[in-house]
């Protein structure tokens, strides 16, 4: 059975997108998988992490005996004051955002389209969900990459033709990097890029509900 | 004709219009002449806050800054001034932002012509014809709740610079309320110019004779004042330091709207006017938050093993018909916070909003931008039944301002004219709010004198601030 093979773990998605950030660049972390990528930054770059608390250049959560509340991250995680870093409010935290200063976010998502609608603030069935800042991100974050499990708690696809929940933002996501696989929303559907070792491009489209194109050069995940 | 009065004299006539306490923004030209024509006050106290488009508030008149190592200031003439005690800086979008949002009690200006119906042009215009160049002057008769025009009452070369018919060349049309020239002070009103002070010397007819407009004559015409009226002084400088919690928000009316913020954790979060509204018990609140209340439930920004004081209170003693937030209810289902429960059992209302757009919203609300063009929520629940509009290819939609009644928001540090500095992450939406509301109230850990905190530091210039209160030191955060 497909569904019972062996998947990635999130730390190794998470460095699967690491290799996405570009060096020097300013970059945003959603809650889940997204939060990990920091710890697989390699040593020669620098990336600049922006929260919308309202600080830019954080980096490492605080020891547990150094916990300020004054100095939190939008996951309401400690963060450890370091040089340089720089606090701002909430107005200027999304002028960041929606002015295009930021490169990447990466967020977590309940389903993504093939054309890269985002539904990551609701699920229908619990009938209120909290928005934070993920549409002003969708919206306004030069690049979205999208870092989840491929499919969902009971198995289901989490990658679709067309979103069924309520959606963040429409055609937002440039990336998608899964437990299986890396995929491109292009225009013109869904693109398979990268498959997990052991994985094959069949085996993926078993667990996806939206058409895969298949990348001409389609290679094994590369980390 | 009588001698006519020199500028300085016309200054002091604009001061005897200004009363304690009021923010009084001085454009270029004889305005800038208005802090010298104060009359001289004890340290520590700052009886009229002036505010300058160069981007100063709060200084005391010409003169150089006498704090080691900072930098030149200017006025909006490009003449050095100094800071007066509790003076701050301010960018330019903030500084119109002030007067947008009828934070400026009064502004004065020198425009080159006013009309019967207190329309003005601009000096600059003037002086460049065919160029139009309104500068600020446009933002600050536009903004101020009372505008003060300071001009010569002719030209040089005999002009007339008060007359009758507007020129289809305004900067702005019925903005001036009062007109203050070297021979007389005549107020704007809706049958035109009327003549309420002239010169020593001058009689109506003398002004009359110079005026290009019909003048009607006040019953009580008498000799143009020149004193400072502090009879309110003491209570303006007084006023802003409250005794308590509850002292501070005593007013506060059934059905209020009231901004109350952190960003979800305790660190940022007015805790002790938080229980002090709880304690007061008034309902039917619609609060705005980014959050209405998760800390409890998750531990959201809270040291583990703390239960903290959030919204939560509030909710749970019935006070809140309805939540504007952007995060309202706990990520995990299975800890549902009290917001949630209520909401289910159909007791609350709830205006969903992404995070950035209502930032956006608060700062539109305070700076007088009624609405505003955001992508955030292009295509999705948020855009239902709002105006869309494509701009330059890309997708918009509108989004209206948003203002309260009162904001209750956490400092760490205030001076006692309501400047205010916060710590790390905790300014985030108490800074956005601020100038949202028709009463701001400062929760902070210190109160310091005026000149305490670093003017180049202050985040919340007290224009935006009404009353502050100290933090008890005993109070604590956690249940």
């Amino acid at each position: 059975m497909v569904a019972e093979k062996e998947r990635l773990e999130r730390e190794v998605v998470a460095m699967r997108v690491a290799k996405e950030l570009p060096d020097g660049g300013y970059v945003n972390l959603g809650i889940g998988i997204p939060t990990l990528v920091s710890n697989f930054i390699a040593d020669e770059s620098v990336v600049f992490y922006h929260s919308e608390s309202g600080v830019l250049n954080c980096g490492p959560l605080a020891e547990e005996d150094e916990q300020d509340i004054d100095l939190i991250n939008a996951g309401g995680q400690f963060l450890q004051p370091v040089d340089g870093m720089a606090f701002f409010n909430t107005v200027d935290a999304f002028a960041m955002i929606r002015g295009g200063h930021v490169d990447v976010t990466v967020l977590g998502a309940h389903q993504v389209s093939a054309r890269g609608d985002l539904a990551n603030w609701m699920l229908p069935e619990r009938g209120v969900g909290n928005i934070g800042g993920a549409m002003d991100l969708a919206a306004g974050a030069r690049q979205v990459i999208v870092a989840m499990e491929h499919t969902d708690r009971q198995n289901r696809p989490k990658i679709v033709e067309d979103c069924t929940y309520p959606i963040t933002g429409k055609g937002c996501v440039s990336l998608i990097v899964t437990d299986l696989a890396v995929l491109q929303p292009t225009p013109e559907g869904l693109v398979l890029k990268e498959v997990a070792p052991g994985w094959s491009a069949a085996e993926v489209q078993e667990l996806t509900d939206a058409r895969l194109i298949i990348a001409p050069d389609l290679k094994e995940y590369e980390l | 004709m009588p001698e006519r009065l020199d500028e300085l004299t016309m200054a002091r006539r604009v001061v005897a219009e200004l009363r304690p306490g009021q923010v009084v923004a001085l454009g270029a030209g004889l305005p800038g002449r208005v802090p010298e024509a104060m009359p001289p006050f004890a340290t520590g106290t700052a009886p009229v806050q002036f505010l300058s488009e160069s981007g100063v508030l709060g200084y005391v008149g010409p003169g150089e800054s006498s704090r080691p190592g900072a930098g030149a200031l200017v006025d909006s003439g490009g003449n050095p001034v100094a800071l007066g005690p509790g003076g701050s800086l301010l960018s330019l979008g903030d500084l119109a932002g002030m007067l947008r949002g009828g934070a400026v009690d009064v502004a004065v200006i020198q425009p080159a012509q006013v009309s019967s119906g207190g329309d003005f042009i601009s000096w600059t215009t003037a002086a460049t014809p065919g160029i139009f160049a309104p500068g600020a002057a446009v933002d600050l008769a536009m903004g101020a709740q009372k505008v003060i025009a300071l001009l010569p009452h002719t030209g040089s070369d005999g002009t007339r610079n008060l007359v009758a018919d507007s020129s289809p060349l305004t900067d702005g049309r019925n903005c001036v309320n009062l007109i203050v020239t070297d021979v007389a002070a005549l107020r704007v009103t809706e049958q035109g110019l009327e003549l309420v002070e002239v010169a020593p010397g001058w009689t109506a007819d003398d002004v009359a004779a110079l005026t290009g407009a019909p003048l009607t004559v006040a019953p009580n015409l008498r000799e143009m004042t020149l004193a400072w009226n502090d009879a309110d002084a003491d209570a303006a400088t007084a006023g802003k330091v409250y005794p308590d919690g509850p002292a501070a928000i005593a007013d506060l009316p059934e059905g209020a709207t009231v901004m109350i913020d952190g960003f979800g954790g305790p660190g940022g979060m007015a805790h002790y006017l938080l229980v002090s509204l709880r304690d007061q018990g008034t309902g039917n609140l619609t609060i705005i938050s980014n959050t209405a209340g998760i800390a409890r439930s998750v531990n959201f920004g809270t040291p583990p093993g703390r239960l903290a004081i959030d919204h939560s209170i509030l909710i749970d003693h019935r006070q809140v018909r309805k939540a504007i937030a952007t995060y309202p209810v706990s990520p995990s289902a299975s800890r549902p916070s009290s917001f949630e429960l209520a909401y289910r059992r159909g007791e609350v209302e709830l205006e969903l909003v992404p995070q950035g757009t209502l930032a956006e919203r608060l700062r539109a609300g305070g700076a007088g931008i009624a609405a505003f063009y955001t992508p955030t929520g292009v295509g999705t629940l948020i855009a239902e039944g709002k105006e869309t509009r494509t701009i330059d290819g890309k997708d918009y939609i509108l989004e209206e301002g948003l203002r309260a009644d009162f904001c209750l928001i956490r400092g760490h540090k205030a001076d006692t004219l309501g400047n205010v500095v916060y710590k790390g992450t905790s300014r985030n939406f108490n800074a956005v709010m601020a100038p949202a509301a028709r009463i701001t109230v400062v929760e902070v850990d210190e109160i310091v004198a005026p000149g305490e905190l670093d003017p180049e530091l202050i985040v919340t210039p007290g224009i935006y601030v009404n009353r502050i209160v100290k933090r008890p030191e005993d109070f604590s955060a956690y249940e």
